[in-house]
């Protein structure tokens, strides 16, 4: 239950991009058209759901004055981290190369630019910051990768379709993206302030 | 006779070019009266009364009611909290013309910045006024509490006339619904001028026992006397709010206590006619429900939206009863249909052609999942009292991605089967 818990709470009540505004960088450029956006949501959703349980067991077992090594060495945590997330990137580059060399060719930069996506860092140091084990890490990394995923098709097919509106000339592009998301944001507002797992408890 | 009222109106067509704001304000109320001076001359077009003017026309119409409610409803419960006139029909005079000043100012406020802002699009584009603005000019004072503060009343309109529609290019291009996009924005920004207790009841300093009315000039003076010439009951400023008047909607009621603390208030007969603080068109429900028929049957609103809601919303409500954690959560499900604003967010607010899904299939997942997450946010979500504004809102984000996929599912049977 709490990992439902976690999970729902990571994608809808507390969005990566709708609620911090993290990982703007991809979210912004790759959602012109739902194809690519789908294909980078997907790359995300892995990406996230891999590294963010690799990253627990880093920090438990070799960062942690408790762990293997016996020293405190959560000072390299971020260059760890950073290495664990760039690495699982290569990863889903190469797949998506072999497997599906159009969405290769159409998310060009952006893919390997996943590595610098905030959301991704920020997930992992989220985790840290609230003490999540094992099993809630790889909830909450499927959960907000899931609401990554949301936000980019959604506003993807928002793009699409505002593609033939008559947008006054300087907001059109990154200008109206910016008015969607921030709209986007208020939709999402609806269900920030509940809290799953104090229901029926008070 | 109307020939010669065109051929003067004609007369005085300001140029385009040279004037376009005042072009735009011509055709704009010209076009009210009249059919339109400009038609397409080349190709063959399908050619039907039913434009856009008269689609918003019957929107507006089917509205009235909830206004004619509406504006005697904010006089018939100043009196309650005054513990005068207790009876729905006593001091009748009173009511109506205390609700009528109340109401006047926001509706006149509404459309002066909504067409305002308009007109100067309209000229700055070169185009005729689009009509879809008055349709939610007409909505918008019927959302808000009767004592809104008219200044936050017109930022919120600028807000959503010109970041929820002329952004987008105006009528039929925005993405989220404009009306409730002005009150989103007000309960954002303002939220202690629409939620709580203290707002649905107007003219008071508030709602605590033994706080006074608050009446001006024109009620006292003007209205007065105008009511002592007739020999009518006349506004007594000397009045007080009584013991026992909280001025808590339903909602709020049920939230902290359940289904029994909302009877000891309200009977259930006053919460389905309507005599029930809240939002100024909001609480009459069988009213809203001949709004919701008429609008189906002249197929502007959709019928399968409406069902899809009251279906997710019946679903939810039952998935919740059967989880019974909280009080509000053991409230029957069948009661959630007409406590709150329900009726009234499906028949006008959910069913807007441009913000809603436009495919059959699409619809009914719209309306469905309207339901379920305005039922979350109502119940689950201690942060807001009501849910249907922000599920909608939510929804409306959705709707894109739910016609492409439609769409697409569609496509892909087709080329299956061929």
């Amino acid at each position: 239950m709490e990992l439902i818990n976690i999970f729902i709470k990571a994608a809808f009540i507390e969005n990566m991009v709708l609620a911090y505004f993290l990982g703007m960088c991809s979210y912004l450029a790759v959602s012109k058209t739902l194809d690519t956006a789908f294909g980078l949501g997907l790359a995300v959703i892995f990406v996230l759901g891999i590294t963010m349980p690799i990253n627990w067991l880093i920090t438990t077992f070799l960062l942690s004055e408790t762990g293997l090594l016996g020293m405190d060495l959560t000072f390299l945590r971020f260059i760890l981290f950073i290495a664990v997330i760039a690495s699982m990137v290569q990863l889903v580059e190469m797949v998506i190369e072999k497997y599906s060399p159009a969405l290769y060719a159409s998310l060009g930069i952006f893919l390997p630019l996943i590595t610098v996506n905030c959301a991704i860092l920020g997930g992992s140091l989220f985790m840290v910051a609230r003490e999540y084990n094992f099993a809630e890490s790889v909830s909450f990394g499927l959960g907000s990768g899931f609401g990554f995923f949301l936000a980019i098709v959604a506003i993807a097919a928002i793009r699409e379709k505002i593609r033939y509106s008559n947008v006054p000339g300087p907001l059109r592009g990154l200008g109206m993206a910016f008015i969607l998301t921030g709209l986007m944001g208020i939709g999402f507002m609806s269900l920030m302030g509940i809290d799953p797992g104090a229901i029926g408890n008070s | 006779m109307v020939d010669n009222i065109i051929k003067l109106l004609e007369k005085y067509e300001p140029n385009k070019e040279k004037q376009p704001f005042l072009w735009a304000l011509y055709d704009g109320f010209h076009t009210f009266l009249f059919a339109p001076n400009h038609v397409t001359k080349a190709g063959v077009h399908i050619r039907d009364n039913m434009d856009l003017k008269r689609t918003m026309i019957h929107v507006v119409l089917m509205l009235q009611l909830c206004y004619l409610f509406g504006t005697y409803n904010i006089g018939h419960q100043h009196f309650l909290a005054l513990g005068e006139y207790t009876g729905f029909l006593e001091g009748a005079h009173l009511k109506l013309m205390y609700g009528l000043w109340q109401l006047l100012p926001i509706f006149v406020v509404t459309h002066v910045v909504a067409l305002g802002i308009e007109f100067y699009y309209a000229s700055k584009k070169g185009h005729s006024i689009e009509e879809g603005i008055l349709v939610s000019a007409a909505l918008i004072p019927l959302i808000m509490p009767p004592d809104l503060p008219l200044w936050i009343l017109a930022i919120g309109v600028a807000f959503a006339v010109i970041i929820g529609k002329e952004a987008f290019g105006g009528t039929g291009m925005n993405i989220w619904n404009v009306a409730l996009l002005s009150r989103v924005f007000i309960f954002f920004a303002y939220p202690t001028e629409i939620s709580g207790d203290e707002v649905w009841v107007a003219g008071l300093e508030s709602t605590f026992a033994g706080s006074a009315v608050e009446y001006g000039w024109v009620h006292l003076t003007l209205f007065n006397g105008l009511f002592g010439w007739l020999g009518l009951a006349q506004f007594d400023p000397g009045l007080t709010v009584i013991d026992g008047f909280t001025g808590a909607t339903p909602l709020a009621l049920a939230f902290a206590g359940g289904w029994d603390a909302v009877t000891e208030v309200y009977s259930q007969s006053q919460m389905l006619w309507g005599a029930i603080p809240g939002s100024i068109g909001e609480t009459s429900k069988p009213l809203i429900l001949i709004g919701a028929i008429g609008l189906a049957m002249l197929k502007i609103a959709s019928w399968r939206i409406m069902l899809g809601m009251v279906l997710g919303t019946v679903f939810t409500g039952m998935l919740l009863n059967f989880w019974g954690a909280t009080p509000f959560m053991t409230v029957p499900w069948y009661h959630h249909i007409y406590i709150g604003s329900f009726l009234f967010a499906m028949a006008f607010m959910a069913t807007d052609p441009v913000t809603a899904a436009s495919t059959n299939r699409g619809k009914w997942i719209y309306g469905f999942l309207i339901g379920f997450f305005g039922m979350i946010i109502r119940i689950l979500n201690p942060a807001y009292p009501e849910g249907w504004m922000l599920a909608i809102l939510l929804m409306n984000t959705f709707s894109p991605l739910i016609d492409h996929l439609v769409l697409r599912k569609n496509i892909q049977k087709r080329l299956a089967s061929a």
